[in-house]
């Protein structure tokens, strides 16, 4: 499926800000189930961009703005060919729990397996993780239950968390959005021993009415990892396994590593932001460079490395 | 509709209106003139030159060329003659080019042909040859665009101020080929059935005359017959009708000055006969009635294309934007 | 029907070698031709030329009193392009246009590029079209360059270079709309066949744009065309988009400006205007700011525009990003804004304001095409191999008086296309390729674009007003 993504971040500040630095991550892979056409990101003010690959190979950029301003705006724009990454007629079934210690010392998974920013590891999760899972032997039955659960149990409300609102409060509160959601799931998982991350990026809504949540801004759902066959994506804020309609723009342990947009400034507080998301389906065509090269790239590799310092984050976009 | 829009449309009319009557009028003239005396040819042309107001533009023009300058020529394609045929087809259509967007492409096609071929030398070839099959090819395509006009545009606003145009230049043409009779002597039959045919009124007068021709049958019915649709007061009714269909006001009713001079003229078209032109004498009638068609035309302009009095509102705020919101209705 | 044909030296759109095999998308289309003769040729063409004229298809000749018009030469032999090469053109010039918008909304703002030693102060500051009036304005939705026309040539090897940017009052997609209407009514079925990627949704498009900035939203948008007026080479492609648009073509007499608000005059009164797609260059759409001898213009508009009250496509001061010595640096902009390499590469380019090009220009006429830094349509150019000395001579006084105003570039040898010349010979032309990006919410191309193609034998000219003609553009679908 050929998607085109227009993401546009806007800041308003109340008085001019000052030397602000930002990160943003909203550049779309190649992997062997998109290959991306282009992506152009861009800052107004207009400013010098540059780029790092980081720890979890997402491509970041970053910029400076040390001249008082009143207004910023982030804009991407990319055009990704989608590719089919399930077939829903034999689902992955096969990969039981017991095999799952295996995983734990894979160099791909340990950090998926761990605590993090916003994903605990507490006995409460832990007890509800095994509540849900029940007598299901199989890894991927689990992981759709959980979806499943938050789907059905939680409640989609914007406005009652924040962009801080970590795993353990979404899962007390039965209460957020997408981003919620997807700390909420990869808390489950994580606590009975099934590698989840978090994943960011857009989606097309196909249906009819338009009914899907989170199309109309940035997404986030959760990857599971079943050996044998990689990392596969399900969506519980639409109770979805994720197909070619998902395009992927940065994977990580959690928000705080894959966050859109996230930087700090000199200035008094109070900006208005405003995002706007448009996810377009183009006619599908040959893939530019050649269907071939989607099938050809080399499977998905996460490096793993020393957890990152936290920093002091004060521009963050809710997913 | 854009106030430029309704006055190209307006001028659009007026141009192809003056080329038909041009053209009938050259027409007619020049076929008399194969009836004049031998060497007397110039004086049957004399009249018309006299009421298209280019008896001294003619001269100059003769003057400056060297071979001998015929009247049917410069009445028809003389670059010196600014209202020559050719000119005004020319004017009309690029009038059209301003609002092309606003003319059907029929309407576009065939004055675009016609303007080709007359600025063609295959135009003057004809003419040479045979005027009578050019005047009527002028003719023609001017009926035929008639019924473009009618058939091919709403007949909305801007076909209104088609309708303005055409009736205002008819009223006026009409007036001036009338005019053509005060000069010179007293005018025998023969002018005065030239007179009629350059009207195309000749069986119409029979009709409504059945007696002889005589000056005074033929002034009346050209000024004030109620149904010849070339009578100056015919064509005023119609300016009145149609200057009412752009306003809105309902008849007898007047919303600015274009429709009281109209309503105005009309009243006392409809309550004249030849005797109030007697009295005053034709020439100074005439005279008269041009004045007021001429400022009739200068009111159209200043209420719709002009619009002083709006741009003076609208530069109080509080009363532009009531003004706005009225405009904007009209958007739907 | 091609068995004169001379392929030459030079890269051809349809023959890949020296033997008679052509590229596979154009195979349909050799056939096609190969089953016509000369009568029905000649036939097709006249059939195209006449509703070209009948249409007023036309464009004005500038310096011709009687204001002629003629028709833009037309020929049947459609240009196509496949789907893979088309998408790679489609990127390239959308990371060109935002690094474009980028590069506009700096210099009026902080100069970051300047300061950063990216691009000389004095090539953006003497730049003809630089508009100081500009510097700290706003523009609505940030957008410079609403509408951008952008020619690219093909080298030896095929490979796309751009040639210049036309970020003003680019022309010329009328042309492209009516050559794929004649081409579908001359090869009906051919053109079926081949699946070939709609164009006519333009006008669409371009209205979605203008709305996009309109300073009052939530409401309906009053939108119209400025034009010069009827006497412009290009009115007939303003009316023609205006009428597809559906919005009124307006001249400066038709606008008005009061209290800081544009209105347009009608015979209902005054009606506010909202966005203005303006066919007139800055120095003419406004006799109180620029040039006060404009009789196009709009007093007062500037101060409206400045204010928010209109917008107007494209924004004020874009010639900057038109202006020859700032295409050099094209490249530079994207690597520095977007943090990539340009997908599309220039044509490489001398600067005479830089004495070492400028050295190496004097001494190389012959091998150079030189331009004016600031004109457009083929004027105030000397095309080095065939110039005469004394072309050469004036070329170098006027380059020693103002080196800021000229820039040299190697003569690259167009790509040719076949194209029926005199007597139904076919024969290989050069073209070039002018797509039309409009930037709006979304940046949108439409696909192809105006090949515009030199129909004197060598002559690399394609201008309008200097012997060109044009194609249709086929993008396929596959």
């Amino acid at each position: 499926m050929r998607l085109r993504v227009h993401h546009r971040t806007e800041y308003r500040y109340p008085e001019p800000v000052s030397d602000s630095v930002n990160e943003l991550r909203l550049y779309p892979p190649d992997t062997r189930w998109q290959k991306r056409q282009y992506a152009f990101v861009s800052v107004l003010p207009a400013s010098r961009l540059r780029h790092y690959e980081d720890l979890n190979q997402n491509r970041t950029h970053w910029f400076e703005i040390a001249r008082p301003h009143q207004r910023l705006v982030i804009e991407s724009r990319a055009e990704v060919v989608t590719r089919q990454k399930v077939n829903f007629s034999a689902f992955p079934y096969g990969f039981h729990h017991d095999d799952l210690p295996r995983c734990r010392f894979r160099e791909e998974c340990y950090p998926f397996l761990q605590e993090s920013a916003y994903v605990e590891r507490t006995p409460e999760i832990w007890r509800r993780a095994l509540d849900i899972r029940g007598g299901s032997t199989d890894v991927f039955q689990t992981s759709y239950a959980i979806m499943e659960h938050i789907y059905r149990e939680f409640r989609y409300q914007s406005g009652a968390t924040t962009v801080a609102t970590r795993a353990g409060e979404v899962i007390e509160k039965r209460t957020g959005v997408c981003q919620d959601f997807a700390h909420a799931m990869v808390a489950f998982c994580r606590a009975i021993g099934i590698p989840a991350r978090y994943v960011s990026g857009y989606f097309f809504d196909a249906t009819r009415d338009h009914h899907l949540r989170g199309s109309e801004a940035s997404h986030a759902w959760v990857e599971v990892y079943l050996e044998s066959f990689g990392w596969i994506g399900l969506d519980p804020t639409n109770n979805k396994v994720v197909d070619e309609t998902y395009l992927v723009v940065a994977t990580g342990r959690d928000y705080r590593e894959v966050a859109p947009v996230a930087g700090t400034y000199y200035g008094a507080g109070g900006s208005l932001m405003e995002v706007s998301v448009s996810v377009r389906r183009l006619p599908d065509g040959p893939v530019n460079g050649g269907e071939k090269d989607v099938r050809d790239l080399p499977g998905e590799t996460v490096a793993v490395g020393k957890e990152q310092e936290p920093s002091v984050v004060s521009i963050q976009s809710v997913q | 509709m854009l106030s430029r829009v309704a006055d190209s449309l307006y001028w659009l009319s007026r141009y192809l209106e003056r080329a038909e009557n041009l053209a009938r009028m050259v027409d007619v003239c020049r076929y008399d003139a194969l009836d004049a005396v031998l060497g007397d040819s110039g004086e049957t042309w004399r009249p018309i030159l006299y009421a298209m107001c280019s008896e001294e533009a003619y001269q100059v023009a003769r003057r400056s060329r060297s071979e001998e300058l015929d009247v049917g020529r410069f009445i028809t394609f003389a670059d010196e003659n600014p209202d020559c045929i050719r000119h005004c087809i020319a004017h009309a259509r690029e009038n059209a080019r301003m609002v092309r967007d606003q003319i059907s492409e029929e309407m576009w096609l065939e004055l675009n042909s016609i303007h080709l071929f007359l600025q063609s030398g295959e135009a003057e070839d004809l003419w040479r040859r045979q005027p009578e099959a050019l005047y009527r090819e002028v003719i023609k395509f001017r009926l035929l665009f008639e019924g473009l006009i009618d058939a091919t545009i709403p007949h909305d606003e801007g076909w209104n101020f088609i309708k303005v145009g055409k009736y205002l230049e008819r009223a006026d043409k009409t007036s001036r080929i009338l005019d053509t009779l005060t000069y010179g002597d007293e005018p025998e039959r023969g002018r005065l059935a030239s007179a009629m045919r350059s009207c195309s009124g000749f069986s119409a007068f029979r009709g409504e005359y059945r007696g002889e021709i005589s000056l005074r049958n033929v002034v009346g019915f050209l000024l004030f017959s109620p149904s010849f649709p070339r009578s100056v007061r015919f064509c005023v009714r119609e300016v009145d009708r149609v200057l009412h269909a752009i306003s809105g006001m309902p008849s007898g009713a007047f919303s600015n000055e274009a429709e009281r001079l109209t309503g105005s003229m009309l009243a006392q078209m409809n309550f004249s006969s030849v005797e109030n032109v007697w009295s005053v004498g034709l020439h100074r009638y005439i005279d008269g009635l041009q004045a007021q068609l001429n400022q009739i035309g200068q009111k159209v302009f200043e209420t719709y294309v002009l619009l002083p009095s709006e741009i003076r509102n609208v530069a109080r705020p509080e009363v532009w934007q009531i003004a706005w919101q009225q405009s904007q209705q009209q958007q739907q | 029907m091609f068995q004169f044909y001379q392929k030459e030296s030079f890269f051809d759109e349809m023959f890949v070698g020296e033997d008679e095999s052509v590229f596979p998308h154009y195979q349909g289309l050799r056939e096609r031709l190969g089953r016509l003769d000369d009568a029905e040729i000649s036939e097709k063409q006249r059939r195209v030329d006449t509703s070209f004229l009948e249409q007023g298809v036309t464009f004005t000749v500038y310096g011709d009193d009687r204001g002629t018009e003629r028709i833009f030469p037309f020929d049947l032999i459609p240009r196509i392009i496949p789907d893979t090469e088309w998408r790679t053109i489609e990127q390239g010039l959308t990371q060109r246009i935002i690094a474009l918008n980028l590069f506009l909304h700096d210099i009026y703002h902080d100069e970051r590029i300047i300061k950063e030693g990216i691009v000389p102060e004095e090539v953006v500051k003497s730049a003809a079209h630089y508009r100081p009036e500009m510097r700290g304005v706003d523009v609505p939705k940030d957008i410079y360059i609403h509408i951008c026309g952008t020619d690219l040539i093909r080298d030896a090897e095929g490979r796309y270079l751009v040639l210049e940017d036309n970020g003003r009052c680019p022309s010329g997609v009328s042309y492209l709309l009516e050559n794929r209407e004649a081409m579908k009514r001359a090869f009906p079925r051919l053109y079926r066949d081949y699946g070939v990627r709609p164009v006519d949704h333009y006008p669409e498009l371009l209205l979605k744009t203008l709305r996009h900035l309109s300073p009052r939203p939530g409401q309906a948008p009053v939108c119209v065309l400025l034009t010069p007026g009827v006497y412009n080479s290009a009115y007939f492609e303003h009316t023609f988009l205006a009428r597809k648009m559906g919005i009124e073509i307006v001249e400066g007499r038709d606008l008005i400006v009061l209290d800081g608000f544009v209105y347009m005059r009608t015979t209902r009164g005054l009606v506010q205007v909202d966005v203005i797609y303006r066919r007139l260059d800055d120095d003419f759409l406004d006799p109180v700011v620029f040039r006060d001898d404009s009789m196009l213009g709009v007093p007062g508009i500037m101060d409206a525009y400045l204010k928010g009250n209109v917008a107007l496509a494209n924004a004020v001061g874009t010639g900057v990003a038109d202006d020859k010595v700032t295409y050099a640096y094209v490249p530079e902009m994207i690597r520095f804004y977007l943090d990539q390499d340009p997908i599309l590469e220039n044509v490489p380019t001398y600067l005479a304001w830089r004495d070492e090009d400028r050295q190496y220009m004097l001494e190389n006429f012959p091998k150079l095409v030189v331009k004016a830094a600031n004109e457009s349509g083929g004027y105030g150019m000397l095309m080095g191999p065939t110039s005469t000395a004394a072309e050469r001579e004036d070329f170098a006084a006027k380059i020693r008086q103002t080196p800021r105003n000229f820039i040299a570039q190697p003569v690259v040898s167009l790509s040719r296309h076949p194209t029926i010349c005199g007597d139904n010979r076919i024969e290989g032309r050069h073209v070039d390729l002018r797509p039309f990006i409009l930037y709006g919410e979304d940046i949108e191309i439409i696909p192809g674009g105006l090949t515009r193609v030199a129909l004197r034998k060598g002559s690399l000219v394609v201008n309008s007003s200097q012997g060109g003609g044009s194609k249709d553009t086929w993008v396929l679908y596959h």
